[in-house]
């Protein structure tokens, strides 16, 4: 005899403790501390502070420790907690030719005011496995400290008029994406919020087709730079600037040949990336990416996925994607038993059809599900 | 000094937003307003339950009458942004129906997002439903009668005439001291 | 309930914004409205809108039923259900006539709702049009200009192919003869049950910030042609539980040789009728 399923709300119960033991693994270890995971995993909680939309090391960490390593858990740990904070202000916009840099480095001139400075990077460690444990590194100083801040690359370009210029004053006040729904035709700003908070390796695939031939891209890393940015507020009571901290950055402006169009002159154009703390790849995916999101306004023929706004902007969020790809383990009875009871009409017509065709050897139809007027 | 705003902010609201749910799905019938928190002149009671319900620093208000005690109530307890345009207006409160401006000085939304239009919030003198027009439309199930008094005659003929560019149009909140009535745009004037 | 939340887990400012945004649906009934939706702490695409939509709406009055696939007690059902008793502490209830607000997942109970209750869909895909066409601008014209030519289409080749309409769940719907509206991918078993409904209908789609309504009492017609009219799914079976004839089946196999059964759907009607027939 059947019994309709029953016990949801127990088997939930159960699943959040196996969950819990799991996520714990073998108590003889000891548990992760968040000090940890911010010290020793400081580009994951990067990554999940970034597309988490809030900087907040600490939660990152925690989430991260709780989502048992699987990052676009823990993005989805920190939007939620987001959710509920309140808003107390808005920051002035962020300065970062003012960056303390710590790195920074150009694909376009050997060398640049400022220098070349590798930093902190994985690029030239040959990717050996380092089998025994890591030995606390003497650092040699260097021999004169960096300077204080350094101008930007495409400045530099600015100068000649080579490079398509930015008008920081013509910016209008930009929507909020985590406020308002996003609307199509998206302006720049609110396509670079979306690009900001999208996944990283959606972006990455999105950026590596451009260079592939869909959209034409011809990038050059104009500057990459990564350091301290100060964050500054002007609260309406004071009526002046002050800073409450500084956040670390990864600033990615992109050169792109450009050969005219729309009444634009032949010239260099931008691609912007920018992602908190170290977020290189991250941010160099999205300057290709804003860039090729550009070819309309630069008049360019658009025939490509990276190209197609509502393609980019509507498939960028993890959140979004791994939710509604997953609720597919949901359970359908419903729908699938209509789709069933259509499918079995579809198929005793075709096999109705076939008796027609050749009545002597074929199965009789089997009754339809679906009553035909 | 200033008066107060809702006793219970979260449930004072969310009791008005369900009655004015009710009044905008189910058209022409008056309902009671639960809770009226105290309002200055010259903005009824249940004007002040709907605005203090709806709006905030997100939205933008026209008040027919922007009389001082009355702005500085509702910038302290909404935080709304007023503006002195009706055609940028999300929300207006008219408060002297006689003088109002033609319906059509309000956003009415565009085609694609006929949702980016105004609801006005009219302070009326009463409702009567025993005789008066009869409504019909979504949310209705035969027809609906009612009187609303105070409203001038050029009223009807303007909402009639808005009426041709639906699914353009404005949503209107008929209040007297305690009732509120809605009228969306697509609830169709039968006759008297 | 959980105090560092707010009541039903929103800020204050987020529900004034939802409430605009459904006053606004009402009036414009099946037109899609697009609201600032908000990560909420159950995945999009699990009834993030939905559940919104309920927290907007909810008080301490209210009695709350979640249905998923017309049960109360399949385990998404009982996880929004767990969520607003944590972070609203409302009562909540299995039985359709006893709710003040239902939440729903595909399914349209069979017991007749009342005009004091409001029933709230969960929503994947809003746009009926967008497997026809998939860019936004270009299905927001088509709304505007009233032209779905592409669903017609659509559906008459089904009918060329086919001999009938093809499309089991998720059958579009022109509401108040305006706006081609999803009626979410509940069976089309249960579309007549949209059409002057004395019950206000909310839908809510949180992953693609957009929710809609159908007013009590609007006309809703699921699209046909004359030669073509808009027919239900019916069974050869009863309820082998409760033996209704009337009610949406779903499909039990029972042993390893595949033999199957057919049962209520909906849990709480079903379950009724089995109280009824005891007594």
């Amino acid at each position: 005899m059947y019994v309709a399923v029953k016990g949801g709300e127990q088997a939930i119960a159960r699943s959040l403790e196996l969950l819990a033991e799991a996520r714990r693994g073998d108590t003889a270890v000891p548990e992760l501390e968040l000090a940890q995971i911010r010290e020793q995993l400081r580009l994951g909680v990067a990554r999940v502070m970034q597309e988490g939309s809030l900087y907040d090391e600490e939660l990152a960490a925690l989430a991260i420790r709780q989502a048992a390593g699987d990052m676009l858990e823990a993005i989805f740990l920190l939007r939620a907690y987001r959710t509920t904070l309140p808003r107390f202000g808005y920051t002035e916009p962020l300065d970062t030719t003012t960056m303390r840099v710590h790195r920074r480095v150009s694909g376009t001139f050997k060398d640049v005011p400022g220098g070349q400075v590798l930093g902190p990077t994985y690029d030239y460690t040959q990717r050996l496995l380092e089998f025994d444990a890591t030995q606390p590194v003497a650092i040699q100083p260097a021999d004169a400290p960096l300077p204080g801040c350094m101008p930007r690359v495409l400045d530099l370009l600015d100068a000649e008029a080579l490079i398509e210029r930015i008008d920081a004053g013509d910016d209008p006040e930009p929507m909020d994406l985590t406020r308002e729904p996003l609307i199509f035709p998206a302006d720049r700003a609110t396509r670079l919020q979306n690009l900001a908070r999208g996944d990283e390796g959606f972006l990455l695939g999105m950026a590596y087709s451009t260079q592939r031939g869909y959209a034409e891209s011809h990038p050059f890393a104009g500057e990459i730079r990564m350091g301290e940015v100060d964050v500054c507020v002007c609260p309406e009571e004071l009526g002046f600037t002050i800073e409450i901290g500084a956040i670390k950055l990864t600033e990615c402006q992109m050169i792109n040949q450009f050969h005219g169009g729309n009444g634009v002159p032949p010239q260099f154009t931008r691609g912007y990336g920018l992602s908190m703390g170290e977020g290189e790849r991250k941010a160099m995916s999205m300057a290709l990416v804003d860039r090729a999101l550009r070819c309309d306004e630069l008049g360019e023929p658009n025939y490509a996925p990276a190209q197609n706004q509502e393609f980019v902007l509507s498939h960028s969020d993890s959140v979004e994607a791994s939710g509604f790809v997953q609720h597919l383990k949901l359970p359908h009875y419903v729908d699938f038993q209509a789709e069933l009871s259509l499918l079995r009409t579809l198929s005793a017509q075709h096999a109705t059809a076939q008796v027609d065709v050749q009545p002597a050897d074929a199965e009789p139809a089997r009754m339809a599900e679906e009553v035909q007027p | 000094m200033m008066l107060a705003a809702f006793a219970d902010p979260v449930f004072d609201s969310q009791r008005t937003f369900r009655e004015l749910l009710q009044a905008m799905a189910r058209p022409a019938a008056p309902r009671r307003l639960p809770v009226l928190p105290p309002s200055p002149a010259p903005i009824t009671p249940a004007a002040m339950a709907i605005l203090l319900t709806l709006c905030d620093a997100t939205t933008t208000v026209w008040l027919q009458q922007p009389e001082q005690e009355a702005v500085r109530h509702l910038r302290f307890h909404a935080g709304l942004k007023l503006t002195e345009k009706p055609q940028d207006a999300d929300f207006a409160l008219i408060t002297e129906p006689a003088s109002m401006p033609p319906l059509e000085s309000f956003s009415r939304g565009d085609l694609r997002y006929p949702d980016r239009s105004a609801s006005l919030i009219v302070q009326v003198d009463g409702f009567r439903t025993d005789s008066g027009a009869r409504f019909a439309g979504p949310g209705i199930r035969d027809t609906q009668t009612l009187a609303i008094d105070g409203l001038a005659e050029p009223f009807w003929q303007q909402r009639a005439a808005l009426s041709t560019q639906l699914p353009l149009g404005i949503d209107l909140y008929f209040v007297t001291a305690q009732q509120v009535v809605a009228l969306p745009r697509t609830t169709r004037w039968l006759e008297s | 309930m959980t105090p560092s939340y707010n009541f039903a887990f929103l800020d204050e400012d987020t529900k004034r914004m939802l409430r605009r945004a459904l006053l606004k649906a009402v009036a414009i009934p099946g037109y899609q409205v697009p609201f600032g939706s908000r990560e909420m702490p159950l995945p999009y695409g699990w009834g993030t809108g939905g559940i919104q939509v309920t927290a907007a709406l909810l008080g301490r009055d209210d009695i709350l039923k979640v249905i998923d696939q017309g049960a109360d007690d399949t385990t998404n059902a009982v996880n929004i259900r767990r969520f607003f008793a944590r972070v609203a502490g409302v009562e909540t209830t299995e039985h359709t006539v006893d709710a003040s607000l239902i939440q729903t997942r595909h399914r349209i109970p069979e017991t007749p709702l009342r005009e004091d209750q409001i029933l709230v869909f969960q929503v994947p895909e809003p746009e009926p049009l967008r497997t026809l066409e998939p860019r936004e601008a270009e299905t927001r014209t088509l709304h505007a200009l009233a032209d779905y030519g592409l669903m017609h289409v659509k559906l008459y080749e089904d009918i060329a192919q086919y001999g009938h309409i093809a499309t089991s769940y998720d059958y579009p719907v022109l509401v108040d003869d305006r706006f081609l509206t999803s009626p979410s991918p509940i069976p089309k078993f249960d579309n007549p049950k949209l059409d002057r409904s004395p019950a206000l209908m909310l839908f809510g789609a949180g992953r693609e910030k957009r929710l809609y309504a159908i007013p009590p009492y609007t006309k809703v017609e699921s699209l046909a042609f004359d030669d073509h009219p808009f027919e239900i799914q019916r069974w050869e079976h009863r309820c082998e539980l409760c033996g209704s004839a009337e009610s949406y089946l779903d499909e039990v196999i029972v042993d390893d040789r595949g033999s199957r059964m057919f049962v209520c759907s909906d849990t709480d009607f079903c379950g009724d009728r089995r109280a009824e027939a005891q007594a």
